[in-house]
């Protein structure tokens, strides 16, 4: 089985502290996972090693079996939203999907109207950034990943200022979109909306992975909220 | 090249959104009309205010060749408050985005860092040059109008000499702005190296032949004297080495991921 997303015996340190130590990770396309830790597990640095944002010291990074030192094509196989998205106040959402989609060299077309009616962004989207709330940024980030549809979109903490409408949302458009082909993997500490969403979790832990399994196999009788706390 | 067109016209329309584009030219225009004007109508102004009691003024003030008046602005003004100014518009060029993780942002999208800082390299010397090529061509209208005219060629030389040491210090500003996180320290460093570097000029020659500030000395000898020796192709090149150097540092630095977290 060829895997979308390949890491092997990844390891980071900040300073003294080993933070990653051997991190394995295989995601399938098709697959929605969730990657679950405690703060300061390392879930964000892995998503940004992957990204390219921080270097590592040992270990493989592969997406589509291209590693980082393929420059432009290893970055164009995937959609970072990170956990916190400070772009231009003054320009709309609308200018700033369609900068991003011109990056990705992605031609204009239906889906932007389609997703923004979806989100319920059709009054806000022409409006300055800086009239946002952070739910409103989190949608924004989501439209243009799904427009730009590159093969996994790897999010950070998603459903942080989600209103519960949009979180309903979000699990629709994500399940459509893995549907169609696509993969997704998010880090989340809300355990409960990661059992309904994904297919597959992966428990952070000690800096390694200590649980990666399809979620109909963890969980079972037992909720994936008491797994997490007995790992 | 795509990306680069693509983050040079985002850069351009910050401008637009941010009035940087109304007020760097307008700054540059009270600039360059403040020494023609200052000089030529001092004298009245002192007269005015009490006959300039105890000031003797220099009755050949206004006998001053136009070619000397603005040579004096680009050494009085562009090249004291003009770099001042130009380092305050520029001194969050890459700090900002480091701050509010745009740099990340962008940095994890199909973008090449040299595109990146390219694009912001460009744009804001095009955008600075275009606004110092503004002041000085008011300044030259001022100039000729209250005192003689300069011939068009002497204009021409002195500006093309003059731009090359605003490429020099845009290349420096955007460098100092990659490697710190405050705006302060990055203005202090930048601001104290640049006219530092300004000052020295003329101690030695061949120190003269590194430094990037001779193009500002050979602008004014353009103007004044209208005769540059051949010499100075060498420092031209260097000039535009080490700006591309400084460029090349600032690219660095951020491909090793320096920006970061890290």
């Amino acid at each position: 089985m060829i895997h979308l997303l390949n890491i092997s015996n990844l390891k980071k340190s900040y300073s003294e502290k080993q933070v990653l130590k051997g991190v394995n990770l295989n995601v399938k396309k098709g697959e929605i996972l969730g990657f679950v830790g405690a703060n300061g597990a390392g879930k964000t640095t892995t998503l940004n090693i992957i990204t390219g944002m921080l270097d590592y010291e040992s270990g493989v990074v592969e997406i589509n079996g291209l590693n980082q030192t393929a420059g432009l094509d290893y970055k164009k196989q995937y959609f970072f939203i990170p956990d916190t998205v400070n772009v231009f106040k003054n320009v709309s959402g609308l200018d700033w999907i369609h900068f991003l989609m011109n990056l990705y060299e992605i031609e204009e077309n239906n889906k932007l109207e389609e997703y923004v009616q979806v989100f319920q962004m059709q009054e806000s989207i022409d409006k300055p950034i800086g009239t946002y709330s952070y739910g409103m940024l989190h949608k924004m980030s989501l439209i243009a990943a799904f427009t730009i549809n590159p093969p996994i979109i790897i999010m950070d903490e998603p459903l942080n200022g989600l209103d519960p409408n949009a979180v309903v949302v979000f699990k629709d458009l994500i399940k459509s979109y893995v549907d169609q082909g696509g993969t997704v993997i998010f880090s989340t500490h809300l355990l409960d909306i990661a059992e309904k969403i994904c297919t597959t979790v992966a428990i952070l832990k000690g800096g390694k992975i200590i649980l990666h399994d399809e979620i109909k196999n963890i969980t079972g009788s037992k909720s994936l909220e008491s797994i997490f706390m007995e790992a | 090249m795509k990306q680069f067109a693509i983050l040079t016209k985002k850069e351009t329309l910050q401008f637009i959104r941010e009035l940087k584009i109304v007020w760097l030219p307008l700054a540059f225009i009270f600039l360059g009309i403040t020494q023609p004007v200052v000089t030529y109508y001092l004298p009245y102004i002192l007269e005015a205010f009490g006959g300039g009691q105890g000031i003797i003024i220099d009755s050949s003030m206004k006998d001053i060749a136009g070619n000397e008046i603005l040579a004096s602005t680009l050494e009085s003004q562009f090249d004291q408050l003009g770099v001042i100014i130009i380092v305050i518009s520029m001194m969050g060029v890459v700090q900002s985005d480091k701050a509010n993780g745009m740099l990340g942002f962008i940095l994890t999208r199909p973008v090449k860092v040299e595109s990146y800082i390219s694009s912001k390299i460009f744009s804001n010397y095009m955008f600075v040059a275009g606004s110092v090529a503004l002041g000085y061509v008011v300044s030259y209208i001022y100039t000729n109008f209250l005192f003689t005219s300069i011939p068009f060629t002497s204009l021409i030389v002195a500006l093309l000499f003059y731009l090359l040491w605003v490429l020099f210090v845009v290349s420096f500003t955007t460098m100092v702005s990659t490697f710190f996180n405050s705006q302060g320290v990055i203005a202090l460093i930048s601001i104290a190296v640049l006219l530092g570097i300004r000052m020295i000029v003329g101690l030695n020659p061949l120190l003269d032949r590194l430094n990037p500030a001779s193009m500002s000395e050979y602008a004014k000898e353009a103007l004044v004297f209208a005769d540059i020796d051949m010499s100075v192709v060498w420092s031209v090149l260097i000039t535009l080495l080490l700006s591309a150097i400084v460029m090349n540092f600032a690219k660095m630095w951020i491909a090793n991921k320096k920006y970061n977290i890290d």
